[in-house]
């Protein structure tokens, strides 16, 4: 795993590029903020966009658990998100893959920090970075330069598999 | 709301697996007359219409008409490009808070 951490670290020129960082405190003790996040009966109360329906398909939060969750609208139908929670750690910490069918070849790791302010609040600390598929599974370098044509030709790859 | 607007025209467009062999067809070949995509996809004409206007108000496809035929070509926002996806993310992300910390203010003082 830190191998490919440094892998990754030196095949991306800015990381920053491919991060994206949210910091929010919420008027709720730790516990709470935490329990949102791993309960299945709360992920449909605030996960997806208003206007949208979160139905939880799949939730399994504990290390190495998957989750999937169904986004349905009237306008628009379903979309369909997916990942592992590659760490859970009550009432601390988790991270987790997320992934969905219309950005292929792309992942994205979301690590959330639950850090409780002592006042009966709660920082959620929020970073998410952007990996290709095999920057994941840690199979080929790759860097930056990612074409159309290279985009496409994976999507074509999945879309005959 | 807004934000998301756009977002959820982006994902719905994408959605939907024609839709995105259209976007893999006109990423490879540059342009295509709607015949010319409707014919892979086994589709009519006006079914095939259907999507690229969805494609084309998600500014994914952009469509010009040339005599009677009608040009399709990849639009402005470019499915590939990693940052308009981060950007949708971002906004996304952001309202899931915003929804959190609604659902944490009405069940206050829950036992949970």
């Amino acid at each position: 795993m830190s191998e490919q951490a440094t892998e990754r670290k030196a095949t991306v020129t800015t990381p920053a590029e491919r991060e994206i960082h949210i910091e929010r405190v919420f008027d709720a003790p730790r516990d709470r903020v935490f329990a949102a996040h791993t309960d299945p009966e709360s992920i449909p109360k605030w996960w997806g966009p208003r206007g949208t329906t979160t139905i939880v398909e799949e939730m399994d939060a504990k290390t190495g658990g998957a989750w999937r969750f169904a986004m349905e609208d009237p306008e628009n139908g379903r979309i369909v998100f997916r990942g592992i929670y590659r760490e859970v750690t009550p009432p601390e910490r988790i991270v987790q893959t997320f992934e969905w069918d219309g950005m292929p070849g792309y992942v994205s790791v979301e690590t959330a920090e639950f850090e409780d302010l002592g006042d009966g609040r709660t920082r959620i600390v929020s970073t998410s970075v952007f990996h290709t598929i095999e920057e994941r599974d840690g199979m080929i370098e790759s860097g930056m330069e990612r074409g159309l044509n290279e985009t496409y030709s994976r999507l074509e790859e999945l879309l005959a598999a | 709301m807004v934000q998301y607007q756009t977002v959820d025209k982006t994902l719905s467009a994408l959605a939907d697996p024609t839709r995105r062999g259209v976007l893999e067809r006109l990423g490879r070949g540059g342009t295509a007359t709607v015949s010319e995509l409707a014919k892979p996809a086994g589709m009519s004409l006006t079914g095939m219409k259907k999507h690229l206007r969805v494609l084309e108000e998600a500014g994914l496809v952009a469509t010009e008409k040339v005599g009677r035929t009608r040009h399709c070509s990849l639009g402005p926002k470019r499915l590939e490009d990693l940052q308009a996806w981060m950007d949708s993310y971002r906004s996304m992300l952001e309202e899931r808070f915003d929804r959190l910390e609604e659902l944490l203010e009405r069940t206050k003082g829950d036992s949970r």
